[in-house]
């Protein structure tokens, strides 16, 4: 499989806060979910692969293209939805199209009001009358009108209201069917990354814990509850995190076969969700997450 | 890039009817005026406006999201602004002719030097400064240059003879070809200067 944005070896400084040593693929046909704490460095990822901030080491390359020679090939192939709105707020959507569409040379005029109308946005309303919701559909029409192939969102589904979320999730899942897109998109909600993801990017204090299919990340975490009598140092190794109480404990662990030899029955193992493993890792006591 | 140039018309529409207002103002009520100074104004109200409006929003995000190359943004804007400032000109000294406002194509010479280098001083400033920040660093420049002008002002009219002696020694041609090459290269220095800014800045 492709990747269409690789990041290796990326390192970005700033004064109370760096990314350190980031490597980065996301695959070309698939959904990507990109986690992590506020603060954890998704938006300062994000900007990097849009070439709104320069890596202070590494290579970014997206499509297998570098920024300082392709640039706006790069942008001509890409399409982007930021959790804020970075259009004129008082220009409607019949004059933001006039200004943005020239921009891109594959822009189609059909398809964009085609999205307009299904996504029913007013075309002659100022942006600044428009909901996030709104805001975040017209985002998502300009991108589809350029047939962008690889698609980066900042957020998207944060802040709409539980029935609009759905509906952005199976437009996202219907644009993805012909299988040509990719897709990325950072989120707090994890039970979006269930829903659509393929895979899923965690980033923790500026480092990528991991970057892997959503199986692999099942198959690999587990939720692990015992008495603590079973706890002793070998074993401790293979926790990330235990959470200890007076009933017992749970922890969270990525080394599933490995508990399963050495304890056996001793313990019940769970399925560990995208949240447990958020919340577990936070904070964790072993580096290897 | 003209797409560039051409969407700081597309956004300053209503803009563009108040520039002629003002233009139609002035030539109705400001009578007594040194009519370079109405083509100043008229020439830089457009560019400026351009930059102000940008300012307010997170606009910067989007044109370097778009397919551009923040070489090409910089350069629309100065490009832009020198076509719109020959516009400006042009339809200002229409207006005039229409209200009976007499002038020389010296007004418009002087006009258009004056925006070079008003430009020249102001444009990197929308690079430099955070949003925000440029209302409040234009408003003390405009004390440290109305303070300056308290100084200069009685130092001219003292050596006003002198001074006067020493432009005479030259030609008219010289003297505004010299007005000229200063003001262009001013400009033109600014141009670089922003260009520098705006390849290392973060959004």
């Amino acid at each position: 499989m492709k990747n269409v944005v690789e990041f290796k070896g990326v390192t970005k400084h700033f004064k109370d806060f760096s990314l350190e040593d980031v490597h980065l693929q996301i695959r070309q046909g698939c959904v990507t979910g990109f986690i992590g704490a506020n603060g954890a460095g998704k938006s300062t990822t994000m900007k990097l692969m849009m070439n709104l901030l320069k890596a202070d080491a590494g290579d970014i390359n997206v499509f297998g293209l570098d920024y300082a020679s392709n640039e706006k090939e790069i942008k001509e192939r890409m399409g982007f939805v930021y959790d804020s709105n970075v259009f004129y707020e008082s220009l409607n959507l019949k004059d933001i199209r006039r200004i943005v569409a020239p921009a891109y040379k594959n822009w189609n005029d059909k398809q964009f009001f085609d999205y307009i109308k299904k996504f029913e946005l007013p075309l002659n309303k100022g942006m600044k009358t428009f909901s996030k919701g709104m805001q975040m559909k017209a985002s998502l029409a300009m991108a589809l009108s350029h047939d962008a192939e690889f698609i980066m969102m900042d957020e998207p589904t944060a802040g709409l209201d539980p029935v609009f979320r759905r509906e952005l999730l199976d437009i996202l899942q219907e644009i993805m069917e012909d299988g040509r897109r990719t897709l990325f998109f950072s989120t707090h909600i994890t039970s979006d990354l269930e829903r659509i993801a393929d895979y899923i990017t965690f980033i923790q204090k500026g480092k990528i814990l991991f970057n892997d299919s959503i199986e692999d990340v099942q198959n690999r975490y587990a939720l692990v509850k015992g008495s603590m009598d079973v706890i002793n140092r070998d074993v401790e190794k293979m926790f990330i995190k235990i959470e200890r109480s007076s009933y017992g404990f749970t922890a969270l662990t990525n080394d599933v076969a490995g508990v399963k030899a050495v304890l056996g029955d001793r313990v019940t193992m769970e399925p560990a969700t995208v949240e447990d493993i958020m919340f577990y890792a936070k904070g964790a006591e072993k580096q290897n997450v | 890039m003209l797409n560039l140039i051409k969407k700081d018309l597309i956004i300053q529409k209503w803009e563009l009817l108040v520039s002629v207002a003002i233009v139609v103002f002035y030539a109705i009520f400001a009578r007594q005026l040194s009519p370079f100074f109405i083509f100043l104004v008229a020439s830089i109200f457009l560019p400026l406006n351009a930059y102000i409006n940008e300012e307010k929003t997170k606009i910067n995000i989007l044109w370097n999201s778009l397919p551009y190359t923040r070489k090409e943004i910089v350069t629309a804007k100065y490009l832009g602004a020198v076509l719109f400032m020959i516009l400006s000109i042009g339809a200002a000294g229409i207006i005039l002719y229409i209200f009976n406002y007499s002038y020389t194509i010296r007004d418009m010479a002087i006009g258009a030097g004056l925006f070079f280098i008003f430009a020249a001083f102001t444009f990197p400033l929308f690079y430099i400064l955070r949003p925000g920040y440029i209302g409040t660093a234009i408003m003390i420049g405009f004390l440290v240059f109305s303070f300056a002008l308290s100084f200069i002002v009685p130092f001219v009219t003292e050596n006003f003879t002198v001074i006067i002696q020493f432009l005479a020694g030259f030609s008219t041609l010289t003297l505004y070809l010299s007005g000229a090459i200063i003001a262009i290269s001013l400009y033109i220095l600014s141009w670089t200067v922003s260009q520098f800014i705006y390849q290392r800045k973060v959004f």
